[in-house]
């Protein structure tokens, strides 16, 4: 049983009796000392993390969105696995495009010919048809699910960095799509990393394995100092300078509580099996951040079933104290990132992760690299593996976090799920838009 | 002795193999279309079938008959066959000893009864992918709330997808958008009806080409609630008070499509607005353009007909909304009966169980034997005469009053908040009661043409059941207008007799 059919079951099965027995079992494990496993192996889903992709068919990739992370997805894929050909290019902007172009020329003497760098808002159609085998797709992720749902319409396997959906339409078409791309057989993988990082997959497994019991509730966060911006340069559009400035602007990038933290929220998913929280409440604020309409702070308590919650906590100011880090709690110990170290509940050292160990043993420890080993993979296997479902829950979480900050209100995720919030603005093109429509939003204003 | 069991062993081998050819011939025989039709007796059945999306896909694969009214083989071999003799069995009872044409098929197409005949582990044995290539935002919506609450609330693909086998008259699987609905034509009034004196008179909308039927009902102090001991009588219906009513008109029918409709075209609105903010318009003392429903989310007469036949299935703030509309557009004031006004109008001066002789032990279904409905036919429209679906007005007689379908055909709503001892807080000869002032569901009174007997007596009260009505609506917020699963739910309106007017 894969993960993906194993989520399926367990939400068959009613979330709350499911916690209920484990709570008990915990319980009497507990009393004899007895270590017992959240999940059997065998029901959560373990990566091969081998130091290269497996030799096999030729594979053509094309890349959509060639700015920082998608020309550095695209490096750390040729450095994945062999018989890979850059066949094709795509952005909004022709500069973006000739410095990937260039960089690929210069680093990796790989030559994309002119006619198969398309530039534009529709560029992605132009990649996905140009008889590519996968695609990087690296854009502002507000294009995600569209560009998504047509490389799956195409058969073509998708590496999607995160977040992957900004608002809740966005979510649902990621949903629907995911289950099409695995009806189909394609392999798709998220650019949350820690999947494929060896320090976090071992620690994945030791909880799972119930070295820490029953999860009680965990913390997160990304505090860090500002993130880089734009100021308007002249000749540029509104629209232009939004998108160069994208990590500022809520449309584009779903506020960094989103685009950042999503790593962080989704660990936690991660390790609790992607039960989604029931609700979310939370502050945020902005503070010292130059450009665009986002906050610079957040600080949200997601409730879970069973009364467990997970505090995450986002930063993006200078001078401040600075972690990113994820704890997670249980019955029995805690476990923490910083040092991928698991202690019982007297802060004895239980278990942790020997990082000297892995680096003997691997050549590729670069989890940007093995998330890529992974893709191709299971496209030269011809085994279905798509990510895009749990990464879009763990999407939605920030969405829901982002919405209850916002707004001031508890949002229920049957509410963000089905609502009808939708980033995407109505017309695509480079030009003038209507900026008042682009505001800091005031908590209880319903503005 | 080996020689004998050797070939008693073969005979046994060969014999076998005999039964599981001719059992497996047989079970792969009676599994076809052809067959289950072999008696001539799912004519309509078939008919429908025919005309419907799995007959006619477009990947032209049909799905027949035992595909959905059997459970999957591989979810249980012995299970399947009980059930499929249990079945077999049943047909043919049912078919030595009921002629055809006394089979119901338009009763056989509601939910409830196609829920006990569909398995829904078989839809979901063809249909895996609940998210197929093509599928609009809505879809995803409703299906990701099915995975979300199908166990949770008990849902079933048919609750929404209740044509995919059979093909079923006016049953549209889509939101209505941008509809103008028919409201039957005729002349379009410029002006509301002048009312001169207090007696029956016929309103008209100025601007439509609605018009409603007005009863002048007299006040008089009645008994409210039914005495102990009456037949079908439920705890709630007392105790038993006398309660004063003042004069009011009363519709005299239940508002017809025609009327709701002249309503919509006027108010609807396309998309979503949070019902706060409609909420907060209609409520403003000066509006004078009310916001009303959003379409309907395919036809919700359910494919029964529309014109004068009652609308139904919308919420109570929408018939609200409707009374809101009509005092805007006619200056006179319109609104839900009380439930002391509706219990008054239906019992037309009477106090027995019914305006009409009789009992609910006489006119409820029975289980053997034929139930004696002669008298109670002339007047309500209830499971024991309606077809499974509401009749139009001329199909009944009036009460005493002048007012037709008091009891049965839909249940209506009043303006009171439910509550089960409401009656006991009430002080004998008190004047136009309202209810209690605060409570969560309404009052529905009158049953409908589902009720047995007993749900439709002048007495019977009942309330709504707002998640309940709403648990297929996939959307959060959920529909302020619409329910999505409830049918016999209407209402009438009452209007206040004008100040000055000589009673």
């Amino acid at each position: 049983m894969d993960r993906r059919s194993f989520l399926g079951t367990s939400a068959k099965v009613g979330a709350a009796v499911v916690g209920g027995s484990m709570l008990l079992s915990a319980c009497s494990g507990k009393k004899d000392g007895k270590q017992v496993p959240l999940r059997k192996p065998g029901e959560y889903y373990i990566p091969e993390l081998p130091d290269k992709a497996i030799d096999g068919k030729e594979l053509k990739v094309g890349v959509i969105g060639c700015g920082g992370r998608g020309s550095g997805a695209v490096m750390n894929l040729l450095d994945a696995a062999e018989g890979i050909t850059v066949t094709a290019l795509g952005d909004v902007f022709a500069d973006r495009l000739g410095s990937l172009k260039d960089k690929l020329k210069e680093e990796r003497n790989v030559e994309v010919p002119e006619e198969s760098c398309f530039v534009g808002f529709d560029a992605y159609k132009k990649v996905i048809d140009s008889g590519v085998d996968m695609v990087i797709v690296a854009t502002p992720p507000v294009f995600r699910p569209e560009h998504f749902r047509y490389a799956t319409e195409k058969n073509v396997h998708s590496f999607l960095e995160k977040p992957i959906a900004v608002d809740a339409k966005g979510y649902r078409l990621i949903m629907a799509t995911a289950k099409q791309a695995e009806a189909k057989g394609l392999s798709v993988v998220c650019g949350t990393q820690r999947h494929h990082q060896r320090a976090y997959v071992e620690s994945f497994q030791k909880i799972q394995e119930g070295l820490i019991g029953e999860i009680t509730g965990g913390n997160v966060y990304w505090n860090q100092g500002m993130l880089w911006y734009k100021d308007r340069q002249a000749g540029w559009s509104d629209m232009e300078w939004m998108i160069r400035d994208w990590v500022n602007w809520k449309w584009l990038s779903g506020d960094h509580i989103v685009e950042q933290h999503v790593h962080n929220i989704d660990v936690f998913n991660w390790m609790t099996g992607y039960k989604h929280p029931i609700k979310a409440t939370g502050v945020g604020s902005r503070q010292r951040r130059v450009t665009g309409d986002q906050y610079d702070n957040f600080s949200i308590d997601f409730e879970y079933e069973n009364g467990i919650h997970l505090h995450s906590f986002c930063r993006q100011i200078d001078g401040c104290s600075n972690r990113v880090a994820e704890t997670i709690h249980g019955t029995k110990g805690y476990w923490c990132s910083e040092e991928f170290v698991i202690r019982d509940l007297e802060d004895n050292i239980l278990w942790q992760f020997d990082k000297e160990a892995a680096e003997a043993k691997f050549e590729q420890n670069n989890p940007y690299v093995l998330e890529h080993v992974d893709w191709v993979n299971h496209i030269r296997k011809g085994e279905a593996h798509v990510e895009a479902g749990e990464c879009g829950l763990s999407s939605l979480c920030g969405v829901m976090g982002r919405e209850a900050a916002y707004s001031g209100q508890t949002i229920e995720w049957d509410a963000i799920s089905a609502a009808d919030l939708d980033y995407l603005p109505e017309k695509l093109e480079i030009g003038a838009m209507d900026m008042s429509k682009y505001t800091v939003p005031v908590p209880g204003s319903g503005k | 002795m080996k020689k004998i069991l050797l070939v008693t062993g073969l005979v046994c081998l060969v014999l076998g193999m005999c039964i599981a050819l001719v059992l497996g011939s047989t079970m792969s025989k009676t599994s076809s279309a052809e067959y289950c039709m072999s008696c001539h007796y799912h004519e309509q059945a078939d008919a429908d079938w025919k005309k419907s999306e799995h007959f006619l896909s477009k990947s032209g694969v049909v799905t027949s008959c035992t595909e959905c009214h059997l459970p999957p083989q591989e979810n249980g071999f012995f299970r399947y066959y009980m059930i499929k003799s249990r079945t077999g069995a049943k047909h043919m009872w049912k078919k030595i000893t009921t002629s055809k044409d006394k089979i119901d098929w338009e009763a056989m197409r509601n939910l409830d009864h196609a829920t006990s005949t569909v398995y829904n582990e078989s839809c979901l044995k063809c249909h895996a992918n609940l998210y197929p290539e093509g599928i609009n935002d809505d879809g995803i919506t409703a299906h990701l709330y099915y995975e979300e609450n199908a166990s949770k609330l008990g849902l079933n693909c048919i609750s929404c997808h209740l044509n995919t086998g059979h093909h079923m008259p006016g049953y549209e699987h889509k939101r209505l958008e941008g509809k103008v609905m028919d409201t039957g034509g005729g002349t379009v009034y410029d002006s509301a009806a002048v009312v001169t004196a207090f007696e029956n008179f016929m309103e008209t909308v100025p601007g439509t080409t609605a018009s409603i039927s007005m009863v002048a009902v007299p006040g008089g102090e009645f008994t409210i609630g039914s005495p102990e001991g009456e037949k079908g009588r439920s705890a709630d219906e007392g105790p038993c008070r006398k309660v004063r009513v003042s004069p009011f008109f009363m519709g005299e029918t239940e508002v017809t499509w025609s009327q709701f409709w002249s309503f919509y075209n006027e108010t609807m609105s396309e998309g979503r607005t949070p019902p706060e903010k409609i909420y907060a318009n209609n409520s403003r003392p000066d509006v004078d353009a009310v916001s009303g429903p959003t379409p309907p989310f395919g036809f919700p007469d359910q494919g029964w007909g529309m014109g004068e036949r009652p609308a139904i299935t919308m919420t109570h703030y929408a018939a609200e909304t409707f009374c809101q509309w009509l005092s805007l557009k006619t200056g006179r004031r319109y609104r839900l009966p009380t439930e002391a006004e509706w219990e008054y109008a239906a019992r037309g001066g009477t106090s027995s169980p019914y305006f009409f002789e009789g009992d609910a032990k006489r006119f409820r279904n029975k289980r053997f034997g034929k139930t004696d409905t002669t008298m109670i036919a002339r007047y309500v429209v209830y499971s024991n005469d309606s077809g499974n679906k509401t009749g139009e007005p001329y199909s009944v007689k009036a009460n005493p009053f002048g007012l037709k379908n008091m009891l049965g055909n839909v249940m209506e709503y009043c303006s009171d908040y439910y509550a089960e001892d409401a009656y006991s807080l009430l002080s004998d000869g008190v004047l136009d009661p309202k209810g209690p002032s605060e409570g969560k569901e309404h009052v529905v009174r009158g049953g409908s043409y589902s009720d047995d007997a007993s749900k439709v007596r002048c007495a019977s009260r009942d309330h709504t059941r707002n998640v309940e009505w709403l648990r297929t609506d996939p959307q959060n917020p959920k529909s302020i207008w619409w329910y999505s699963d409830i049918k016999g739910i209407g209402f009438r309106v009452v209007c206040e007799v004008p100040d000055g007017l000589e009673r």
